[in-house]
């Protein structure tokens, strides 16, 4: 019976060691499908995009008046309203040659690597080339990665200017912070539904400057509207989380003559509008489009805000930028050399699993046995808890594994010990080894719960892969490897 | 206080000589990085067809007398190489495009082959984003060692601590610098283990001392 029981056990070991290292084939259309779940790689596994961003050496044409002063509309006349008006054209590179030095290709690539992590890229690489400018990014590649790419290259220029003499009134060195919100709007003349807010957080002196902005340009003459707004924090680029309630700045038709502001990004006119009263709170909320009950075009809605909050909340990049390779750049470490990595490990566990069963005999194979059954549900488990799988990852594998062979050796010395090795034994020794090990290892339990929640890829996937091998060491080894001595102690 | 025994005593030497020395080569030569972190040059080529990477690599060795080379698939189809190397002269473009054309029967051109600068990536850059979760570890760590090993004396535990996790660190790069390894996408891997088994070492020695120290109270008692 002892012996069949053992037997059953070896052979669950040897199917599951199978399913974790070949897999399980099954056919589908005329072809054979591995129905066991892959790995998920990381960027440096599996590649990324690399983008290029090369300074912008484009001219723009201005037209000016007689006066030097930059004419606004100026695309819609001819040559010949130029003329005639006395505008003159001219050609003006967009960078102009005192802003291309280090010290702004430095700063624009500081933007891009604050952009990436308010974006939520968990991985990327950004090189400065110091003598052209030139910017290259790699990022992972996913669903989100042309979004990403959309928003670091912009320039992020913002400006409140005077609509008609387009005197700048405020620019990006007024902003505090920016942050999307959204919130149901019950108004009595629009309809129901969310609308999704950019909130634009002025600095001591923004604040200043749109208070008086605000007084400056309060309507006239306004529709009787009643505006009241529950504004809540969805996803914010600071650390503010308070729900709160703001009067909000709505684009409305006026009767009369007034003055106006216009908000500009990247010189493109976001919105036309003045003050229903004076701002004193030093933020100014814009709604993304209108009151929706859909979620999609509510998504698309955040999604504009979101990019609009990263671009202007890490400031105005002074290089004007242009992307000029966008491609996905499969990894240099190709599968063959994984699985040379894969060949190796294996490689060292067996000789230490051999030198364990030259040692204790058959308590040490009985622990051999039980340790390759770990490392097979180990593999099979990181891959269906979705971990991601790195080079840091890879080494935490070989970390786990041999933490796990620490707990066998360490075991194995106290059963060897014993003259008589009994179930209570068993059980004895277990749990000494227990205590001893996990109280030893309480530093590395603290390091790897902290990695766990680093958003950077390399570090969170150590992090996860060594967490997953602690916690199935302590399961595993109370259960498997209890049940295989307890067998073969057993009379 | 214990006195140090002659093998404590050469190891502690040994460990002081490979730190001063990899001091010495990091102001002077500097560190080795891995031609993915310095300035290389890059060229990309569409060969129409998928290719393994040891043929081109077999080209390559050929090209540049066996110096490293990273060889990269492009795009979703893997029908265009990227080739990084060192440095990339007219005349290795050329003889690299003909060796091209006659294994995989294209018909490229050196002229309208553009060579990429690929700027280095700097040390501070690759570390950057690690400093705050091994701050963070570190702290934690040090607070649970600084109670649990109270016994031993706090500050004697932080500094023990603070200082062996810092010469193990210092001695991974000193035999780096020594021995010319690169720094590489291994670099920060092996930086964690080092990290992860001095935390076990300490332990294990804290554990150790924490009992002798309670054997003797009870023998007092």
């Amino acid at each position: 019976m002892k012996k069949i029981k053992l037997l059953t056990m070896t052979l669950a070991i040897i199917l599951v060691t199978a399913v974790a290292f070949f897999g399980v084939y099954i056919p589908v259309q005329n072809r054979m499908e591995d129905k066991v779940e892959g790995y998920s790689y990381a960027m440096d596994l599996k590649g990324g995009r690399n983008i290029r961003l090369i300074v912008d050496t484009s001219n723009k044409t201005e037209v000016k008046d007689s006066e030097g002063n930059e004419v606004e509309d100026a695309d819609n006349l001819t040559d010949e309203e130029i003329t005639q008006n006395g505008y003159t054209k001219e050609e003006v590179p967009t960078n102009s040659q005192d802003v291309l030095t280090y010290d702004n290709y430095k700063k624009s690539k500081d933007i891009i690597e604050k952009r990436l992590s308010k974006l939520g890229v968990d991985n990327y690489i950004v090189k400065l080339d110091d003598k052209t400018g030139d910017i290259l990014i790699e990022i992972p590649e996913n669903d989100n990665t042309d979004s990403v790419i959309s928003n670091i290259g912009t320039t992020g220029k913002f400006e409140i200017v005077d609509s008609k003499t387009k005197e700048v009134l405020m620019d990006n060195n007024d902003i505090k912070s920016a942050r999307v919100m959204y919130g149901s709007n019950n108004t009595s003349t629009t309809s129901a539904g969310t609308t999704v807010y950019l909130e634009i957080e002025f600095n001591k002196d923004g604040a200043q400057k749109l208070e008086n902005i605000s007084n400056d340009y309060k309507k006239q003459n306004t529709t009787n509207e009643t505006n009241t707004t529950n504004v809540t924090n969805e996803t914010n680029t600071t650390e503010n989380t308070n729900t709160t309630n703001e009067t909000n700045t709505d684009s409305t038709e006026s009767t009369e003559e007034q003055k106006e502001i216009t908000m500009l990004i990247d010189d493109e006119e976001i919105m036309t509008t003045s003050f229903d009263e004076t701002l004193e709170t030093g933020k100014l909320q814009l709604s993304i489009g209108s009151a929706t009950t859909d979620q999609k075009t509510l998504q698309n809605y955040i999604n504009q805000a979101s990019s609009m909050a990263v671009v202007l909340d890490n400031g105005n990049m002074p290089v004007a930028y242009t992307v000029d390779e966008n491609k996905y750049i499969i990894s240099d470490i190709t599968q063959n050399e994984l699985n040379i990595v894969l060949y190796v490990m294996v490689g060292l566990v067996a000789i230490a699993l051999i030198v364990l069963i030259i040692r204790y005999k058959t308590n040490g194979l009985a622990l051999a046995i039980s340790y390759v059954g770990l490392a097979s549900i180990f593999l099979l488990l990181i891959r269906y808890a979705n971990v991601v799988l790195s080079i840091e990852g890879i080494f935490g594998i070989a970390m786990v594994l041999i933490l796990n062979y620490i707990f066998s050796n360490k075991l194995l010395v106290k059963l060897k010990k014993e003259k008589d090795v009994g179930k209570e034994t068993v059980n004895k020794q277990l749990k000494e080894t227990y205590k001893e090990f996990f109280i030893r290892i309480i530093p590395i339990c603290i390091a790897v719960i902290t990695f766990c929640f680093i958003t950077w890829e390399p570090i969170s996937s150590f992090g996860m892969i060594m967490f997953w091998g602690i916690a199935l060491i302590a399961v595993y080894n109370s259960i498997v490897t209890n049940l295989f001595l307890k067998i073969k102690a057993g009379k | 206080m214990k006195k140090m025994t002659k093998k404590q005593k050469i190891i502690i030497a040994i460990i002081a000589l490979i730190i001063i020395a990899g001091i010495i080569i990091t102001a002077t030569i500097g560190l080795n990085f891995d031609l993915r972190y310095q300035d290389s040059k890059k060229i990309e080529l569409y060969l129409e067809q998928d290719f393994e990477i040891s043929d081109i690599k077999a080209i390559t060795d050929e090209v540049f007398s066996n110096e490293p080379v990273i060889i990269q698939k492009v795009e979703v189809y893997e029908d265009t190489v990227s080739i990084t190397a060192k440095d990339i002269t007219d005349g290795q473009k050329a003889d690299l495009i003909n060796k091209i054309n006659e294994k995989y029967g294209t018909e490229l051109s050196a002229d309208s082959t553009t060579i990429e600068n690929i700027p280095h990536t700097r040390g501070r850059d690759i570390i950057k984003p690690y400093i705050a979760p091994f701050c963070i570890a570190t702290l934690i760590i040090l607070v649970y060692m600084a109670i649990r090993y109270s016994k031993l004396g706090i500050v004697k535990t932080i500094l023990k601590v603070v200082i062996i996790s810092v010469v193990a660190q210092a001695t991974l790069l000193g035999v780096m610098a020594i021995t010319r390894i690169p720094i590489g996408r291994l670099t920060i891997p092996m930086v964690i283990v080092i990290y992860m088994l001095t935390l076990v070492g300490l332990t294990s020695n804290f554990e150790k001392k924490l009992k002798e120290n309670n054997k003797e109270e009870e023998a007092g008692n």
